[in-house]
This record gives C-alpha cells, structure tokens and sequence, in this order.
C-alpha cells in the first residue's frame, strides 16, 4: 500500500474531524453572542395559520401579554424547508434569474453529502443493492452541481452589477465545487458503478486502503478540502441562516420576570458602555447611562 | 444618466458627487413635477455633498487635516466597538452575521423603493452600504482581509470622504426592512445601515440635527422633541378642550396624571402642533366609550417618540426607561400607544429586552392603539354610520406597526365597518407595503435640500401606489383619502402630497385613523376638515 493512499485515508478523517469541531466551535459561538434585542420581521412562521398567512401577529389581540405565545412548530418547518430545499426567497425575488442555477448548485452538494453518505452505508453494510441508487444519486449530484456552478461562475462574470459584488474568494468558492463535481463525473465516466469511490470509503473506514483510480482520490481529496475550509468559509452561511431567522427575524417572545432572558438581559445592562459620544459616558453601565438623562454635554468632537 | 460607480469611488479625493440624481433617470410618475435643484453654490463651499448633491448634515466641512483625521480616527474607533460584545450587545449577532455571511445574490435589490424609484443607482442598492463597510472592516481588522487583501475584498480605503459618504450612505436607507424579508440568508441590510448611523452617533455624536440635538437631546432636555414644555402641552390640551366644544358641542376634560388608570395613552407630541385633530379624536372616542384612561403631563410623558430607535441605542434606552418609569409610577394597568409606528415599535417590541425586571411586558404592558380602536367599534358602544365616510379610501401600512410588529387587520376591520366604500388595499401591502419615505428620521430631516431627496426619490414609490390605487377616480370632483395611522408617515405624506400637487389637482388628503371614527359618530357634527393645512 502506498503512503499516498495511506494519506488520503488519514486526511478523510481529518477532513471529518475538522468539518464537525469547526461548525460545533462556530455554533457554539454563535449562539454564546448577547442576548440581542427583539427584531423580529412579520409574517412569523411558527404564528397561528391564519395570521401567518397574511402576516399577522399576537400584538393584534387586546392584553396579549397575559396570553400564551404562539407557537406552530409545523409553520416553522415549512417555511425553512421551502427555503432550503427549493429556494424560495430567492425564486420569488432574485432580478437576475439566478434562481435555477443557485438551486442545481445546492442540490448537487445536497446530494453530494447523500452520495457519501450512502458509500459510507454501502460499505459499511454491503449490500449490493444500494450501488445502483448509490451511482444514481452520485451522477445526478455531479450534473447538477457542475451545471449550477458553472453557470453561477459566468452569470457573476458576465453581468456587470454581480460582477462588482463578487470577490476572487467567491469565485475561488464556485471553482472548488466545480472541481469536486467535475472530477466525480469523469469517474464516473471512467467507472459508472462507482466502485472506485466505494473502494475509497470502504478502505478509510476500516483503516485498509486499497490502490483506486488518481481521479477518485482527487475527487475525494477535494471533497476533504470543502470539509476544511466549510466551517471558517462564507460556506457556513446554511448556520447562520438558522441563528438569522430563528434568533432574529422570527423571534418574537416577549421575556417574562426572572426567566433565563431576563437574567441575561441585566447582566448585559451591566456591561461597560464604551461609547465616548458627547452624550455617552464610556467607562459607566449601559444602565448608568440609561438612568442618568440629561449628562453634561462633552465638547462636541469636531 | 445613471453612471458606474465601484466601490473605490467612495473614497474618491474629491468634492464631485459620486452620481448626480435626474428626473429622467427617476422611475415614472403620471404627474408632472417641479425640477432637480443642484444644491445652492454659497452651500458648496460650507457643507459636504460628495455623495449624491443632496445632505441632511448641516455640519461645516473640516478644514484643517487634523480634523479630517480626527473623524476617520472615531469612525475606526466606533467600527471596532460595533463589534465587541459589551459595547454593542444590542445587536452584535445579528450584525456580525450579516456582515460575515451575505452571499451577494443581490436578492434583497428589488425590495429596496429607495434603489427602485431612483432608478436602480448603484448606491442606494442595499448591499451597496454594508459592501463598503465589510471591505473597511476586512481590510483594518481581520487577518485575511490584511493578508489577501483584494482577493477578500478588502480593497477599499479609509480617508475622510470614505467616512463622510459612508455616514451620508447611512441616510439614504429608510431601515424599512422591507430587504431583510426578501434575503434568503436572512441578513439584514437596513440593520447594517442603522448600525453605521450608531458609529458616528455614539462615537462622535454626529447625527442629523432633528434626530440627536433637536430631537432625542432636547426631548429629555425639555420634555418634548417638538420642544413643547408639560406647562406648554397644558396649554395645549386647554386649547384642545375648547375646540372640541366648539366644534362638537361636547365638554370633554382630557384626563391628565390620573392614578390608577387603565391605560396611560402616548401619543407623538408632534400630533398635538401639526394635526391635533388627532389627538382631539382621540379625547372624543375614548369618552365616548368609556374608557378609563390618562395622559401624562411629566417631562418625556406626553411625547411618545423615541428617535434612538433610528440611530442611538443609548438615547432609546433613555427615552424608553423614562416612558416606562412614568408608567409605573402613575400604577397604569398598561400603555397604549397613539398613532406613531416608531413609537409602537420602540415601546412593545425592542424596549422588551432592554430593560430588565419590572419593566417585563407581562407586569408592564404595551399595546398598539389600533387593536383597542377595534374593539371599540366591534362592540358597538360607540354609534358609527358608515355613510359619513362615503368617501374612496386608501390605507397606507406603517412599515413598524405592520412589517415589524405584524398589526394588520385591527385597522382593516375597523375601516370596513366605518367606510361606505370598501376601503382599497395598495399595492403591494400588508408585510409587503412599500414604507413612506419619511422612515428613520427622514420625514422630520429638513436640514440643507435632504427634503428633496426625500421627496424625489425615497417618497417617490408611496405616491406612484397611491396614484395606482385611486386611478379610476382621479377627477378633482371626488375628495380621497389616505388612512395613515402613523405621525411620521402623516408627516411624509403631507410632503409628498403637495410637491406632487395631489391634493391641489387630484383632492387626495391623508389621515390618521382615529380621525375618521370619529367622523363617523353618528351623535356628533362630521369631524373631517376636507382642506389642506401646512
């Protein structure tokens, strides 16, 4: 066995290893930030069907706040899954048409991570049944993917007010796609059953590489790099849609007396101002600052 | 003709506007309008409008490099407080992650009515700001933007103009949010905007002289941000008292520091001097239906603003712990909130999680006036004839009542029970209203020729909808109103409403809600003065 299947098999985990700490690390920290203020934007998905329908809400009852809040778990889920899965927002609203193409791309990473996952299931249970559906899934990954990211690449390139906004970094993201997607389609050109790829897997699960084809390990190798870099990329975006909507656009509680929030929310009165505005006294708490009305007014900075 | 701009423009060493705003470049109105005026020539050596021609900052422009450095050395200095945890917990995550997570799809473009009516300028794109503001970040703060520079975008460079047209940028959004409902990431570009406002107010307490200095300073200074004293709002409610006799043949006492009442009722002082038929309809209905109620004479107490919510979390935190503190202390059950969208915003929704304790909605609460108006007219305590609204009717959204705080059929049941017209519905509406243009200050911002920005182009989207939803009864003949149940919108819509000869040429007047209830009480003279009052 060679050092360099040897490697690829010790970089697959890594590879695993750092996607799974990296975006525990990120959510963690994510979700460790203050409290912020309520900031919620209507319709709300999880209110009442009704009123989430036209974007209503509690606040339009009388005495709201000695009733229970709403709560529709079903809403929520809906909602976040017409965004994932079919791109919602971005079929209704995008002017640049980017909607197909966004969506290939996604769903060829879904799809992706479907494939793997069913290498992984293959392997580790052989059963032969699941290669044909294995391969389907894997060939139609890499078309869709290839495609979206292609046409994304040209549609930034060639339309002058994406052109503006878009960075060498987020070509560089589109072309690393690319590269996984493509390097899965010549393999599977080289081999439709897949049986390289599931050589791979199989061998990197149980520590017993087995020589395959350069253009898998390629594959794979790439595939381990977009494990890397997701976590610390502007890849994670999918995380913190979630903090987004559920920690801001669609949180709507109001805190009770004494509950966990409320707690949070003195600490966070007591933390240091900062500020040094002619209206701010910086080294005070937020809530010193609150309490006094009316302070000396500093000489206006110039 | 709408020009290329990059972001590198921003920092562009001179005087010469990034883009100069035409009338032809403007989307298409069915009226005919008064033309673009440069800015005045004895203006342009004082004051700074290197952005679009147009500024709301009738601050001298610094002469010496010292000063110049002096505000680029406190914009960095609050750019890097925005995030630290302490400094602004308010709102580091929501910020942070809109600032590290935009996809530039550019989704978010076509919600923008600023972006929209001005012709799709570069500029004011929503992204455009928060661009300019992730590159200065990136490039100062961050390892990658220091080591691969261009290749993460941070290519753009701090100097005085970049400061000054980021600051002026940050008053070319009405922070509607209407973008933040179109992003599929969830990011929030108006909060960026309203977060580069807080830079340069927090940190160098520089901000439009309505909002800080006259408006949010002199509100807890005086008691008022319109200025009015407790002793001048006395005098003022007297002078309501009696020509609501006058006109009405009822003597109604405004109940004022009642303790113990059911509600203590704020309204926007700024009612009281530029519609005070509103507060007046107020007075009426609510005795009318008996509702035990009290207004507050205390500093602060009659002027349910709070200006912060634009561009301050420390004035809003102050302005708001006054509100609530006088609440308390008069042993109110709960605070209604008059017909201002900030205002019902600032006191229901973000006061919630900045005051702790007793403050807590549950023991304190606050409520939206519209929901009550509802509940009055329902319960048919009140004797309202439809036919005394027999009137076309349009009713315009407030984006904080409506977008923000999801309000949206008390104040459409209402007019379909008190109109003979079904009330007609703008396009698009709801959640999805288009804002007034006078959003985030704006309406009250009069400093240099901002008003014409305002009118030209963030107004621009409100009248083309209005024009829309009355277009099958334009004829002078017929008197039309706008129901707008929002102080800052009423004051927006009186701007544009006369720039675009609406009300002279076409009888189109605009409202608050409570108003026309009022109108409709059978037991009383019709309320509404169908004329035009500056």
């Amino acid at each position: 066995m060679s050092g360099l299947q040897w490697f690829m098999v010790l970089f697959g985990w890594f590879s695993l290893v750092v996607f799974v700490v990296g975006a525990a690390y990120k959510a963690i920290k994510f979700s460790t930030m203050p409290l912020n203020l309520r900031w919620e934007v209507y319709p709300v998905p999880h209110e009442e069907a009704e009123k989430r329908h036209y974007g209503g809400s509690y606040m339009e009852e009388m005495d709201w706040a000695k009733k229970p809040l709403p709560s529709s778990l079903a809403g929520e889920i809906v909602e976040m899954g017409s965004e994932i899965f079919f791109l919602k927002r971005v079929r209704q609203y995008n002017p640049y048409n980017l909607w197909p193409f966004s969506l290939a791309m996604h769903w060829g990473i879904y799809l992706l991570f479907g494939w793997v996952f069913l290498l992984v299931i293959g392997a580790i249970l052989k059963v032969d049944a699941l290669s044909q559906i294995t391969g389907i899934v894997g060939i139609v990954s890499f078309v869709l993917g290839a495609f979206g990211c292609l046409t994304l690449m040209i549609k930034r390139a060639t339309n002058s007010e994406l052109k503006l906004y878009t960075e060498p970094v987020e070509y560089f993201n589109l072309l690393l796609l690319l590269a996984i997607f493509v390097t899965g389609i010549i393999s599977w050109l080289m081999d439709p059953s897949f049986a390289g790829s599931r050589d791979y897997v199989g061998g990197a699960i149980f520590f017993s590489p087995t020589p395959v084809p350069s253009v898998v390990l390629l594959n794979f190798l790439l595939f381990g790099i977009f494990l890397i870099y997701m976590p610390f990329s502007k890849y994670l975006h999918y995380l913190a849609k979630y903090f987004n909507f559920h920690q801001s656009l669609w949180d709507d509680a109001f805190k009770q007396k004494g509950s966990p929030k409320d707690l949070k929310n003195i600490e966070q009165v007591g933390y240091t101002l900062h500020w040094a505005g002619p209206h701010a006294s910086p080294d005070e708490t937020w809530l010193e600052n609150a309490q006094k009305l009316l302070l000396e007014e500093k000489e206006e900075k110039k | 003709m709408k020009k290329q701009v990059n972001f590198r423009d921003i920092a562009r060493l001179t005087d010469e506007p990034l883009i100069k705003l035409e009338v032809e470049d403007l989307i298409e109105l069915p009226v005919e309008e008064p033309p673009m005026e440069p800015p005045k020539e004895k203006w342009l050596e004082s004051y700074d409008f290197s952005l679009d021609g147009h500024s709301p900052f009738d601050r001298l422009k610094p002469k010496t490099q010292e000063e110049k450095e002096r505000l680029v050395f406190g914009f960095m200095s609050g750019l890097e407080k925005l995030f630290n945890r302490e400094a602004n917990w308010t709102f580091l995550k929501i910020f942070k992650l809109s600032m590290d997570y935009c996809v530039k799809c550019q989704t978010c473009s076509e919600a923008c009515h600023t972006y929209v009516a001005s012709g799709r300028q570069e500029i004011y794109r929503p992204t455009y700001r928060s661009e300019i503001l992730r590159k200065l970040y990136k490039r100062y703060f961050t390892p990658s933007g220091k080591l691969l520079k261009s290749f993460v975008g941070a290519d753009v460079e701090v100097n005085y103009k970049t400061v000054w047209r980021l600051l002026e940028l940050a008053y070319r959004c009405n922070v509607c949010r209407r973008c933040a409902l179109y992003c599929p990431v969830g990011v929030d570009n108006a909060l960026i905007a309203r977060e580069i406002r807080k830079i340069f107010s927090q940190e160098l307490g520089i901000a439009p002289v309505e909002l800080l200095r006259k408006g949010s300073r002199q509100h807890l200074a005086k008691g008022s941000s319109t200025g009015m004293t407790p002793a001048a709002c006395k005098a003022t409610i007297e002078f309501l008292e009696e020509d609501i006799e006058e006109r009405t043949g009822r003597k109604i006492k405004f109940p004022i520091d009642k303790k113990g009442a059911d509600i203590l009722l704020i309204q926007n002082a700024g009612e009281f001097l530029a519609w005070p038929d509103n507060p007046a309809a107020f007075a009426i209905l609510f005795d009318a239906a008996g509702i035990n109620y009290t207004l507050s004479s205390e500093m602060c107490g009659y002027d349910a603003v709070n200006y912060g919510v634009w561009f301050d979390d420390i004035e809003a935190t102050r302005v708001g712990l006054k509100h609530l503190t006088i609440a308390k202390e008069l042993g109110v059950k709960k605070i209604v909130v008059g017909e201002c969208g900030h205002a019902h915003k600032a006191m229901c929704v973000l006061l919630d999680r900045v005051l702790p304790g007793d403050f807590a909605l549950p023991l304190l609460p606050r409520e939206s006036c519209l929901p009550l108006f509802w509940d009055i007219v329902k319960s048919g305590r009140v004797k309202l004839d439809p036919n005394r609204n027999n009137f076309p009717t349009v009713l315009h959204d407030s984006c904080n009542v409506v977008r923000l705080m999801g309000i949206v059929k008390p104040q459409r049941n209402v007019l379909k029970a008190i109109c003979a017209q079904p009330y007609r519905e703008m396009n698009p509406h709801g959640p999805m209203n288009y804002c007034c243009g006078g959003g985030s200050g704006f309406a009250i911002m009069n400093s240099l020729n901002f008003p014409q920005f305002r009118k030209k182009v963030t107004e621009r989207m409100k009248v083309k909808q209005i024009l829309e939803a009355f277009k099958d009864v334009l004829d002078p003949s017929i008197d039309k109103m706008v129901v707008a149940p929002c102080s800052n919108c009423k004051g927006a819509l009186r701007d544009a409403l006369a720039h675009y000869g609406l009300w002279e040429n076409h009888r189109i007047l605009y409202s608050g809600l409570v108003e026309l209830i009022v109108n409709a009480m059978v037991d009383i003279p019709p309320f509404l003065k169908w004329e035009w009052e500056e």
